[in-house]
């Protein structure tokens, strides 16, 4: 699994509104947030691009990409 | 740990979901539509209980009230989304595959499986209401090909037998997770074992109409169980023409569901 320096593992948070996700090592470049951006240094009142559903209401998820689903979230 | 759990039907949460507005953009019908749902665990702000089962998140009986009222335009990503419909009908215009408009009544589902993103809308465009259960469920994998898929369930001629709707069974609907959703409509006095694939899978049992006891517990209209960490289960109808709805899953290690039931376990 990537990380960064920090050794921590990039998490994955799915929005429980639509099924937008977040990858820390993937980023929103499109939305201000670079790759490696971590979910603890997004501002609390982030809502989901997509749906508009609070933060918090992300879920961590522990599943794959599927082939080829790597560079369909980059542009998600 | 406990492996089993019970919601009633009071315990859900009843949400009227209203239009708010000629511009709204979630709930189609102003300026009188609206939509009740019942949402057996905690999805979205509609339900302060348990997170889900397994990779299931959403178990829901919706109905939409009034033609024209429904679903706007909304895109999903990587959840997989199915309908069951009892009354009424859905019209449902998806931009899965090449994109469709299907048109749902009592019987037919769909398996919406969003995967790279797609984008649909449901609508109940005839006079009586629109009544479904919605099942979301996480996929096996993220940013799949977007799929839609649709069948029937003949509850005329599928009566005292358990029809497997979803899953792997023939003729059943396929869909991205080691997840099977299966109905029963029966008469009182049969009795029906349930077997689970492995002692990893789980099986969350919802009564949509009658009544039926599974094991020591009896459920009644809309009430559910989950059980996991069992062989099987007995599903014995206390009612002619109950209805139960039968979803059996691989129950995933879940940090937000395990969280969830420690801090809620009884002492």
């Amino acid at each position: 699994m990537e990380t960064d320096m920090n050794d921590e593992p990039f998490k994955r948070l799915l929005c429980l509104g639509c099924g937008f996700s977040y990858d820390e090592a993937l980023g929103l470049p499109e939305h201000g947030l670079a790759p490696g951006t971590r979910w603890a240094d997004i501002p609390e009142d982030w809502v989901c691009p997509d749906c508009g559903t609070p933060k918090q209401m992300f879920e961590m998820v522990v599943v794959g990409y599927a082939s080829g689903g790597v560079d369909l979230a980059r542009t998600a | 740990m406990s492996t089993s759990f019970i919601i009633r039907n009071a315990e859900r949460g009843h949400d009227m979901i209203t239009s708010d507005g000629s511009r709204s953009s979630y709930i189609a019908g102003h300026p009188d539509g609206f939509v009740t749902r019942a949402s057996s665990f905690n999805f979205h702000e509609y339900q302060g209980g348990r997170p889900g089962f397994g990779p299931v998140r959403v178990f829901g009986d919706e109905i939409f009230h009034g033609a024209g009222c429904g679903y706007n335009m909304h895109p999903h990503h990587n959840f997989v989304i199915c309908a069951f419909i009892f009354a009424g009908e859905l019209t449902h215009i998806n931009t899965a595959g090449g994109g469709m408009v299907d048109r749902l009544q009592a019987g037919d589902y769909y398996v919406f499986s969003a995967g790279s993103g797609g984008k649909h809308s449901e609508l109940s465009v005839t006079p009586e209401d629109m009544h479904a259960i919605y099942l979301w469920l996480l996929p096996e994998q993220l940013y799949l090909p977007p799929t839609y898929h649709r069948g029937h369930f003949d509850f005329r001629r599928k009566r005292n037998e358990i029809v497997q709707l979803v899953g792997d069974a023939d003729g059943a609907l396929p869909i991205p997770q080691d997840l099977r959703v299966s109905r029963l409509m029966a008469d009182k006095g049969r009795s029906f074992p349930y077997r689970l694939r492995t002692t990893s899978h789980g099986v969350y049992i919802f009564v949509r109409e009658g009544s039926v006891r599974c094991g020591n517990v009896e459920l009644g209209h809309r009430d559910s169980v989950g059980l996991w960490a069992l062989d099987s289960i007995n599903i014995e109808v206390l009612e002619n023409d109950s209805d139960v709805m039968i979803v059996e899953t691989i129950m995933i290690d879940d940090a937000n569901i395990k969280k969830w039931e420690f801090e809620h376990a009884s002492h």
